[in-house]
């Protein structure tokens, strides 16, 4: 369901290997990005490319995620398409994540944070 | 213990079938009691007054052989499953009767060779499938009673929630509000309200909780109860009576921010105002309602807003329209633009807009269930997967 690789500078990056994040299967992407959590990795990048639904329960864990990194490190999530991203807007989701086109630009950010 | 399984032995030969009860009885297996027919066709008879789960019959016999014994027993609606087993000699001739009496039914066969052994073996296997029947027959009837009484209960939930919700159809301060509510499963995460809070100012609120089905329904319900018109009035209008639905919103974020869960609710709540000829809303990640005017042109309204009980803390916004006569405002929960067809293409707002367009004159009763009919049109056999409500208010006041 989701795939991970460490980049440069703590950097871990998800890959999200679902279509469809929905009340379905949003309990278990939750799950395993906290799993990397509580094992150390508090800088995550969500890439979202192969994504292209999601509902308000998929919404609810990806807050959820944000709400467990908290102030111990960071999240960011790229690759939206137009329809979540249009979603986060209604939402102001745009407000407390930090969202970027890519992989590339999302790691380029936060290794320039930290 | 176990009760007692009763098995007719068809034999027309008397000195064969006391033979076999006293094989039957000699088995070791004390469970079984044994009822003896003279033929088939009292074997028959009998397997329609006793309550035998075991028929053990000859092939040779007069009017119905073994194998007719069979195929008629099968057709008897007897309510209970009875394990068949034939006896055949060896030489029949050429005459495949195990064939025959397969395709009639029978479960299992014997040689007429006196073999104690093989009947006993025959009798345990029989005994074993007969209580293995009887065991799932039970469980099915416990889930069965399980699953009765979880629907039942349901539906008394789905009647509770219906009856929060206001009438479909109602006429307030001279606004005609309709509404229709479709939950995906028996109850929904949506909630709706609406209310005169005087006599010149309508309070109204759509909630969407995140998620949908009984988990959903809980809270939706919850919110049901909670907003009620006294708390709506007093925690949207100022002194001055001016409606700032951020207010009711911001204290609702507040009660239901938890780390215990990731549940959430987004909201529309507004006021339309009479006197001020102006609608007054706060949009907590609810899809932006439409605000269509008397020439049918729809725009949507609000440019977004935090979800509810997500985010401690984070502000809401008030805003408002002016709203014509005869001007409408449409809101649908996300249930109607996510709504997908066969290809898995979302309804989206274009299609929205179109629809709105076409039907935009209609009385305001008619508008939302002409919605809902496009969005069933969109689906085809597809099920809705999120809960759905359509509400118009139409100011109609000439």
């Amino acid at each position: 369901m989701i795939h991970t690789t460490q980049a440069d500078a703590g950097i871990t990056v998800v890959r999200t290997g679902m279509e469809r994040l929905t009340a379905i299967n949003s309990k278990a992407f939750k799950d395993g990005i906290v799993e990397l959590i509580d094992a150390g990795n508090s800088v995550i990048v969500i890439d979202f490319t192969k994504t292209n639904f999601m509902d308000s329960s998929g919404l609810g864990a990806l807050a959820g995620v944000l709400k467990k990194i908290g102030h111990r490190g960071d999240l960011a999530v790229c690759g939206l398409n137009a329809e979540v991203t249009q979603m986060f807007k209604i939402c102001r989701m745009d407000r407390v994540f930090s969202i970027y086109a890519d992989e590339a630009a999302a790691v380029r950010a936060l290794s320039e944070k930290t | 213990m176990r009760e007692q399984i009763e098995v007719i032995v068809a034999e027309d030969n008397v000195v064969q079938r006391t033979y076999m009860r006293r094989l039957i009885e000699n088995a070791g297996v004390t469970c079984f009691k044994v009822i003896e027919a003279e033929d088939g066709q009292a074997a028959l008879e009998l397997l329609k007054t006793s309550r035998a789960e075991i028929l053990i019959t000859d092939y040779q016999m007069p009017g119905l052989n073994g194998v007719e014994l069979t195929r008629a027993a099968r057709s008897l609606d007897l309510g209970r499953y009875v394990h068949i087993i034939l006896i055949t000699g060896t030489d029949m001739g050429g005459y495949d009767v195990r064939a025959d009496a397969l395709n009639a039914g029978a479960d299992d066969f014997l040689n007429k060779e006196k073999d104690p052994t093989a009947l006993k073996a025959r009798l345990r296997t029989a005994m074993r499938l007969i209580h293995h029947g009887k065991e799932l027959e039970e469980q099915h009837r416990a889930m069965k009673e399980a699953n009765d009484r979880i629907n039942e209960d349901l539906a008394a939930a789905a009647h509770a929630q219906r009856n929060l919700l206001p009438d479909i159809n109602t006429n307030i301060l001279g606004a005609h509000v309709a509404s229709v509510f479709v939950p995906s499963s028996v109850v929904s995460g949506d909630m709706f309200g609406c209310f005169p809070l005087n006599d010149s100012q309508i309070g109204f609120y759509a909630v969407d909780v995140s998620g949908h089905g009984i988990r959903a329904s809980l809270m939706s319900v919850a919110i049901g109860y909670l907003i009620t018109p006294e708390f709506f009035t007093k925690s949207v209008l100022d002194e001055d009576g001016i409606p700032r639905p951020a207010r009711l919103v911001r204290e609702l974020n507040e009660r239901f921010c938890t780390d215990a869960h990731d549940d959430y609710f987004t909201m529309l709540c507004g006021v339309m105002d009479t006197r001020r000829v102006k609608l007054f809303f706060c949009q907590a990640g609810y899809p932006s309602p439409y605000y269509v005017d008397a020439n049918g042109n729809a725009t949507p309204i609000g440019d977004g807003g935090f979800p509810v009980g997500m985010f401690s803390g984070v502000d809401y916004e008030d805003g408002n329209i002016g709203v014509d006569l005869d001007g409408m405002l449409l809101c649908c929960s996300d249930g109607a633009f996510e709504a997908e067809n066969n290809e898995g293409i979302p309804f989206g707002e274009q299609r929205m807009e179109e629809i709105v367009k076409q039907i935009y004159h209609e009385p305001a009763d008619k508008v939302p269930e002409k919605i809902v009919k496009a969005l069933a049109d969109w689906r085809g056999r597809k099920p809705l997967e999120d809960d759905l409500t359509v509400v118009a208010v139409k100011r109609n006041m000439r």
